[in-house]
């Protein structure tokens, strides 16, 4: 395949899947200078590996094992100030984005919970909430499927009484 | 809140529209050099390579072409150190590029940049701290042999006490300056192998 070819191929592949990215950055990165360099560092390893894809697994497997490899080993410092954002200097294309109010409300909630999970956890929800089976967690994550059946139901009851903290106040002093 | 029935919320989250201007970021992207901590140990090596064949070619030429070429033993023991930091340099290289695998498990590529990551620590540390004393007492035979002195044995036992002093210095330094680098790193990758592995 001539490079510009395999360049156009790994555009369209990388705008089909755009949405595992998003989240996938969304999860591991504190704010949004973090997720864009978070972004930036999968396309590149993405990129680098594209060649040497034989699709000897689905192509969502291979996408997703860089990506939760480049977020969890990913070691550089991230920002831990709060910046706040005018909504008119945001990017054209996330402005298109009609929010709802109470969708988004929900989203933000789970995940804030998801924040305060391990780097392995958030993978592991991350994986769940795009209903993979235990089977297709397996190969991506590289973890027997009975020791990912026990940590999921313990990153459920973790998550569940997190949301009952946030709620009810329990646990906060 | 139940994680099964935000499943669907989770999936329908809105995510940017891919547009021409994105298409163009992607493209500019691809063009970028990686941040991530294994391509930054291998620009930092390219540059301690750099500075290595400057710094040790101007050694070997100013050794070999002045004081009328009666230095020339000191240029060979640099000769002799530039091919040690040739093989040193090389496999801290095949060892950087053994250490990722992208597009394999999450746990094995953990497992084997830990593994890769210990055997280039060990490397770096041993490599770096006998190069002193072994470069040393090369210097030692070829001053002895050019100038041969009288009291040979006592150069030798002082030259043998500062150089076990400076190893064992440049021993704690090494063992300081390679964890502070690098220590960080190590415990990262094996808290998550033990958490991926516990049940």
């Amino acid at each position: 395949m001539q490079y510009a070819e395999l360049q156009d191929a790994f555009i369209r592949l990388v705008n089909d899947n755009r949405g595992i990215l998003y989240k996938i950055c969304r999860m591991y990165g504190a704010t949004e200078p973090d997720r864009q360099d978070l972004f930036q560092e999968i396309v590149i390893q993405l990129w680098r590996a594209y060649p040497g894809f034989r699709g000897d697994s689905k192509f969502s497997t291979w996408l997703y094992r860089i990506a939760l490899n480049t977020a969890i080993s990913d070691l550089r410092k991230q920002q831990r100030h709060i910046r706040t954002m005018d909504p008119d200097s945001l990017p054209a294309q996330l402005q298109d984005i009609q929010y709802n109010t109470e969708k988004e409300d929900q989203l933000q909630s789970l995940y804030a919970a998801i924040n305060r999970l391990t780097e392995v956890e958030k993978a592991l929800t991350m994986l769940y909430l795009e209903d993979k089976s235990y089977i297709e967690m397996e190969d991506i994550l590289g973890i027997p499927q009975n020791n990912l059946r026990v940590k999921m139901n313990r990153i459920k009851e973790k998550l569940r009484k997190m949301t009952k903290e946030a709620v009810y106040g329990v646990g906060n002093a | 809140m139940e994680l099964e029935t935000l499943k669907t919320l989770w999936q329908e989250q809105d995510t940017p529209l891919a547009t021409e201007s994105s298409q163009e970021e992607l493209l500019a992207l691809l063009h970028k050099r990686s941040g991530g901590p294994i391509a930054r140990m291998r620009r930092n090596l390219r540059k301690e390579v750099i500075v290595m064949v400057v710094s040790y070619a101007f050694c070997i030429l100013f050794y070999l072409l002045a004081f009328n070429g009666s230095m020339s033993g000191v240029a060979w023991v640099f000769v002799g150190l530039f091919a040690f930091f040739y093989v040193y340099y090389y496999r801290k290289n095949l060892l950087l590029k053994k250490m990722q695998c992208a597009g394999c498990e999450v746990r094995s590529n953990l497992a084997g940049q830990l593994k890769t990551l210990q055997k280039y620590l060990r490397f770096y540390f041993w490599s770096s701290t006998l190069i002193v004393p072994v470069s040393l007492l090369a210097s030692l035979a070829i001053t002895l042999h050019n100038r041969p002195v009288t009291s040979w044995w006592r150069v030798t036992i002082l030259l043998f006490a500062f150089t076990t002093g400076l190893t064992v210095a440049v021993y704690f330094l090494n063992r300081w300056y390679i964890h502070k680098l690098y220590g960080r790193h190590l415990r990262k990758l094996q808290e998550l192998l033990r958490e991926m592995d516990e049940i």
